[in-house]
């Protein structure tokens, strides 16, 4: 087994503890031990007298853990490239904080020798870590305070120099405390939501820089490189994973999700966008494409480099837009004109800021102001109509440094909409704005965002792969009927692939059974596909007990009304709503839960101590 | 059977081989005929790459959708109407 690195940033201490096989045997690594670990100290707290429901989400209380797991950075894994990052609490949703990111951090946090980072605790000064080949220091970063993500990211790759070396950091947003402030590395990866960046901000710890070439641990060769040779050929041979996110990335999504009435317009008001075309995948491949871009070990290379090449909105190289971006700084808002989309998203990654939440939050201040709820003064000069491309990308940076009415963009849609006396604008679920997908023309994702453990999020537990794009096989978008037993094994297997740490995409053409051969090669476990869905499940159902703790139950496991009460205006899902109620139910049963909060018998059967 | 004129939009690899967005043909409803239609202007691979002959249906692989519709999820022989928007597009994915 590794090794963990845990920090605290109050006393200044750094320990190294070793990862924990009876630990990992039960939760894997990556975001199944970091839950495992956050419930430890949820209980820690309660034993000392705090309740969960009293630790601030940006005070030293709150724990940040980067985790690794055991398929991270091993050459041959599919797609392993990447980290998960879990805070105990978020600032955005008060639920439990918790992102995924690519590029080269994860794996090359495991070369410098540690499987995980834990963050404890908060510096009264400005603070990075640096983690070269086992030794681990923290040092002064008042010179890098208030510089912007790629400047961060630049200068300490050339102070750390070697081989193997990634920076992970926050921007100005973090260090301002936005809600919606990502943790970014190697420049252009986020691990975007629940505004873990404004974590990172809160303990004045600008970045982390690691760096290393120690061999990551394969137990049985021979065995891996057979699964593995026939798990990469699958990959490539397979139409979406070989073809279709190579060559388009995952803007592709944009034209069929539209087709399918799901792309929402207009802060939600409809699924409809009549200027989807200007914004598709196609038009992001035929006018601003320069490059593809992998994360590390991955075959698929879904990643963008961008530019547009002059006008207002100049980028000379960018990344992205992805799907969700393009859609929340695009659609939602109702710009159609692709330059400022690509500037906005640019502007997210240079300032550290989740594209989706800010999208969707300007949406809402667009919607709100459209509807006269915003006083003039409050504005400052910010004229937030729908559709208006220099306002948008103006939001952005004004939310970065809370300038003006950014002040009010960052905190997020919900406290955004609850100040201007309109909650059921904001389109979000637990405090977390939903991603691209209407639940009334996709029904299944509506139960998805629902239930996750981390508000409105469509990566919990991606049912739009069945519903709309048929993989693994094709069921009705528009029926609510058994949607419950696909999200609850979207969301036990994706568990599984973000405690692996590897990316989500390989379940396009890879399932449980890969998995469960790769992980058993790699560790040397005989781990089955129904082991490896139970660990799964005992994730998903200690991560609810930590969101029980801090108040969440069923009430909360909802849509906003928009989605329940307000019939889907125009396109073929004209006339729908979201019955979640039914789907719920379902849900529930499947679960073994009780309005949201899982029974003894449940916790028991998945063998989780509390 | 009388004769419709349906719309039909490709999209991804399918739009750039064949560089055309859109295009409208006539036929006489059934998908068959739509696409051999649609082959007399885009070339006769056209057919082969949306449609399998041997099992006399659309590709399980192409995603087909009428009015915004997978076929897959409508029910009985698919009958097109006057005016109707056929998108297809290959196998793809994001998140
Ligand atoms: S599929 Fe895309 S996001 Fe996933 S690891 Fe590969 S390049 Fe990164």
């Amino acid at each position: 087994m590794g090794k963990i690195l845990r920090v605290n940033l109050t006393a200044k201490s750094l320990n190294v503890e070793k990862t924990s096989e009876d630990v990992a045997r039960k939760y894997l690594g990556g975001k199944g031990y970091a839950v495992y670990l956050i419930y430890r100290y949820l209980r820690e707290y309660e034993k000392a007298g705090t309740s969960p429901k009293d630790i601030d989400a940006l005070g030293p209380k709150n724990v940040l853990i980067f985790a690794t797991g055991p398929g991270t950075g091993v050459p041959g894994f599919p797609s392993s490239g990447r980290y998960h990052v879990m805070a105990l609490r978020s600032p955005l949703t008060g639920s439990i904080g918790s992102a995924n990111s690519g590029g080269e951090f994860g794996p090359f946090l495991k070369f410098s020798g540690f499987d995980m980072i834990v963050v404890e605790g908060a510096s009264e000064t400005p603070v990075y870590l640096a983690i070269v080949d086992g030794e681990a220091e923290l040092r002064d970063a008042s010179s890098l305070w208030g510089k912007n993500v790629f400047d961060t990211c630049r200068m300490l790759m050339d102070k750390v120099g070697g081989k193997n070396t990634s920076v992970a950091c926050i921007g100005p947003a973090g260090e301002n405390l936005a809600y919606m402030a990502c943790i970014m590395n190697d420049d252009h990866r986020a691990a975007g939501r629940t505004g873990l960046g404004a974590v990172m901000g809160s303990k004045k710890l600008k970045a982390i820089v690691v760096s290393g070439d120690e061999k990551v641990p394969v137990a049985e060769r021979e065995r891996f490189s057979e699964v593995s040779k026939r798990c990469l050929d699958a990959m490539k041979n397979n139409p979406v994973t070989g073809v279709g996110l190579p060559t388009y990335g995952t803007a592709i999504l944009i034209n069929i999700i539209n087709t399918a009435g799901g792309l929402p317009y207009k802060n939600w008001q409809t699924g409809v966008n009549p200027d989807a075309e200007k914004i598709s995948g196609e038009t992001l491949a035929e006018t601003y494409l320069i490059s593809r871009r992998s994360c590390w070990g991955c075959p698929i290379g879904c990643g963008r480099v961008t530019s547009v090449k002059s006008g207002p909105f100049q980028v000379l190289a960018s990344e992205g837009p992805e799907y969700e971006s393009i859609w929340a700084l695009g659609s939602s808002t109702a710009v159609k004109d692709l330059d400022a989309v690509v500037k906005a998203n640019h502007y997210c990654d240079e300032f550290g800021l989740d594209p989706i939440s800010m999208g969707s939050t300007i949406a809402a201040a667009m919607e709100l102001n459209e509807k006269g709820c915003i006083p003039t003064e409050d504005l400052q000069g910010l004229d937030l109509r729908f559709g208006n491309s220099a306002a948008l990308v103006e939001a952005v940076w004004r939310t970065a440094y809370k300038a003006g009415f950014g002040k009010y963009l960052a905190l997020g849609s919900k406290k955004l909409c609850e100040i201007y006396g309109h909650p059921e604008l904001s389109m979000s679920v637990k405090g977390l704005e939903m991603p691209a997908y209407d639940p009334r023309a996709i029904k299944g994702i509506g139960l998805n965002y629902a239930t996750a453990n981390r508000g409105g999020c469509h990566v919990t537990g991606y049912t739009v792969s069945p519903e709309v794009l048929g993989i693994p096989e094709k069921i009705d978008p528009i029926k609510a009927e058994g949607k419950a037993k696909w999200v609850k094994i979207f969301q036990d297997f994706t568990c599984v692939v973000n405690s692996t740490v590897n990316c989500l995409f390989t379940t396009f053409a890879l399932g449980a059974k890969d998995y469960a051969e790769l992980l058993s090669a790699v560790t040397g476990w005989k781990l089955t596909e129904d082991e490896i869905l139970k660990i799964g499940e005992r994730i998903y159902n200690l991560e609810r007990v930590i969101i029980n703790k801090y108040g969440f139950d069923g009430k909360d496991d909802t849509l906003p009304k928009r989605l329940l009460e307000e019939p889907m205006p125009e396109g073929p899902a004209k006339g729908q709503v979201t019955e979640l109620e039914e789907m719920k139910g379902e849900y529930y049963k499947l679960r073994g839960w009780v309005n949201g909060v899982p029974t003894k018998e449940k916790l028991a059967e998945l063998e989780i101590e509390l | 059977m009388t004769t419709v004129s349906v719309k039909i939009l490709l999209f991804a690899t399918l739009r750039s081989k064949y560089k055309t967005r859109e295009l409208t043909v006539a036929c006489n409803g059934t998908l068959l005929s739509m696409i051999e239609s649609a082959a007399k202007l885009l070339g006769p691979e056209f057919i082969d790459d949306v449609y399998d002959r041997k099992k006399g249906k659309a590709r399980n692989d192409m995603i087909i959708m009428v009015n915004g519709r997978n076929i897959k999820d409508l029910e009985g022989e698919i009958t097109l109407k006057d005016n109707d928007v056929v998108a297809i597009f290959p196998p793809l994915a994001g998140g």
